[in-house]
């Protein structure tokens, strides 16, 4: 994982790992790394990594059994959730970038049936 | 304090045993040499001032060792080392000033027996002839001595914290220091020593010199004096370093 | 809230120089801090004085609410920028005397970091060079339970392989029982385990606040931050 510095680390560190779920590289229900483990592995301060499970946790992205760590959810109606909101914004930010080169939409449903 | 302690021994163990080794092993040498030739009192003599050299040398090392050991801390980086460590300024200062203490005490111990071994190859009426005319107490003046050299280590030790204390890196440091030193000792004799001595030269003209216990409590009385001193400026260089000094 | 610093209207002064002007700084337990800005701006002295090697001119600073020294020399790890080792010692000397005077060092885990510095216990101190003095004083710095650690730039004069090794073992002993404070002008490499920053400038601090709200409103690194602040 490589971080920019010119962002909030914990929201790209969140949005890397909702990435990873929807691309598969992290199994549903599968344990997460340690606070600790992961903030030696990407060389970050362990507070922003427990702020980035507090909030995963908090969207029911992740659960924590006690005592034994922090688990991936295996609810579906989830998962299948941030597909649509990781797909969404990198839609968004396609048709923003199209815009802001000038085309407009029509075009670009145009552009997309061509390429695909 | 005994932690510090046993480090301030062991940097620097080697050189004390080669400094003893050297005293006594040397002392043995001049000795044999003057015995050697039980007669020849030019000998005895030459081998004795030869001892007394290698005696002076021994002690000028002592003293600028036991300056040094708190200079380096004061003046050089180790300073950020040893004023953090969580000791206060009474121990770092006792751990630096005990191994002075006890090296002096060493040194006497060696010289002084030594010192009698060689008076005794010489002729016994000179020697007696010698003493009797000085009409000196001897122990008290040796303490005295001991007692006098210990304080000007920690006068020193207490200029240099003082300078530390007033100036902050500053390049005339070692020359106020000097300064320093010599309006204490100044002050000492004016206010401390001059109203003692001149106590005891109005005793000693009153009562005459019929009384001989006067020479020797006036002496141990000095050593007691000395003794004051030290703990004074002990305890004004301890508190300086653990409150004052900007390192 | 519970802070192991505080400063009140801490001033140092030196001779005409004013190296701290009426500083107000709070520091919580389990954060790391960066205490960032140019040359004689007054980290290092804000250091010194928490370490207890520099008295106050004004004002007053406390650690674990108590003035500084004996005891919060006990509690509190420093770092400084020099090369502060006995000349006599070898690495195994300084082992031994740390170990022998801190109540807090982990002998165990300080021979591991020797090692992992790639560090022989035998050698003289006098023949490190500076890159090795560094990572020694860091390995012995952090080898220390202390509830403070002041860490005066860490990586200064230090090789990129080593500088990693050195993160990785500030991140190891961070928890949420003790605090780090670092100053250091290398930004681009410790923003990312920096909790809260002060920018330190003339005695006085310009700027604070957390790192990632800083990132959020700013939209720039705090490296770029400060070369924007300090042009």
């Amino acid at each position: 994982m490589e971080f920019n510095n010119c962002s909030p680390i914990y929201l790209q560190i969140i949005d890397s790992i909702k990435q990873d779920v929807v691309v598969g590289k992290l199994k549903t229900g599968q344990k997460m790394l340690s606070v600790r483990e992961l903030a030696g592995k990407i060389k970050v301060n362990p507070n922003t990594i427990q702020r980035v499970y507090q909030e995963l946790e908090r969207e029911k992205i992740t659960f924590t059994k006690r005592g034994m760590g922090t688990y991936l959810t295996d609810e579906e109606k989830i998962i299948k959730l941030l597909e649509e909101e990781i797909s969404d914004k990198i839609i968004q930010e396609f048709i923003n970038g199209m815009n802001k080169l000038g085309f407009s939409n029509d075009k670009i449903i145009g552009i997309l049936q061509e390429y695909l | 304090m005994i932690t510090l302690l046993k480090y301030e021994i062991y940097r620097r163990w080697k050189w004390l045993v080669i400094r003893y080794a050297a005293l006594i092993g040397l002392g043995i040498v001049f000795y044999n040499r003057a015995t050697f030739s039980p007669m020849q009192y030019n000998i005895a003599a030459a081998s004795m001032g030869k001892f007394f050299l290698v005696s002076l040398i021994v002690f000028a090392i002592i003293i600028v060792e036991g300056i040094n050991m708190l200079k380096e801390d004061l003046f050089e980086s180790s300073g950020y080392l040893t004023f953090t460590l969580p000791k206060s300024g009474r121990s770092i200062l006792f751990a630096k000033n005990f191994l002075l203490f006890v090296q002096f005490f060493l040194w006497a111990l060696v010289s002084i027996q030594f010192g009698t071994m060689f008076l005794k190859l010489l002729p016994l009426e000179e020697v007696s002839r010698y003493m009797a005319e000085i009409d000196l107490p001897v122990y008290p003046a040796i303490l005295f001595v001991l007692t006098a050299f210990f304080n000007f280590v920690l006068m020193v030790q207490f200029s240099l914290t003082l300078t530390r204390t007033l100036l902050y890196r500053n390049k005339y440091s070692g020359i106020i220091s000097v300064g320093i030193f010599f309006l204490l000792t100044y002050l000492i004799e004016k206010f401390y020593y001059g109203p003692f001595l001149y106590q005891v030269q109005r005793v000693y003209s009153e009562i005459g010199s019929g009384l001989e216990v006067n020479m020797l409590s006036a002496g141990y009385t000095s050593v007691f004096m000395n003794i004051v001193l030290s703990i004074i400026f002990f305890t004004a260089t301890a508190y300086l370093l653990e409150n004052k000094i900007n390192v | 809230m519970e802070y192991i610093l505080t400063t009140k209207q801490l001033s140092k002064y030196f001779y005409q120089k004013k190296a701290l002007e009426k500083v107000d700084i709070n520091i919580e337990k389990g954060k790391i801090y960066g205490i960032l800005g140019p040359n004689g701006g007054g980290k290092s002295t804000l250091l010194k004085l928490a370490a207890g090697l520099l008295k106050p001119s004004g004002g007053e600073i406390t650690i674990d609410n108590k003035n500084p020294g004996v005891y919060t020399k006990s509690i509190v790890s420093y770092l400084p920028e020099t090369n502060y080792f006995y000349k006599w010692m070898r690495i195994k000397d300084a082992l031994n005397f740390f170990n022998d005077l801190y109540v807090d060092f982990d002998m165990e885990n300080a021979g591991k970091s020797i090692e992992f510095m790639k560090l022989e216990e035998k050698e003289k101190i006098t023949s490190l060079s500076k890159g090795m003095l560094g990572r020694l004083k860091l390995s012995l710095a952090l080898s220390r339970n202390a509830k403070l650690y002041l860490l005066d730039e860490p990586l200064n004069g230090i090789d990129p392989v080593s500088r990693e090794k050195i993160i990785t073992s500030i991140l190891d002993v961070f928890n949420k029982k003790s605090t780090i404070i670092i100053c250091s002008h290398l930004i681009y490499y410790i923003e990312k385990l920096l909790d809260y920053i002060f920018f330190l400038s003339e005695g006085q601090v310009i700027l604070e606040g957390e790192t990632e709200n800083l990132r959020n409103e700013r939209g720039i690194s705090i490296d770029k931050l400060y070369q924007e602040v300090f042009q």
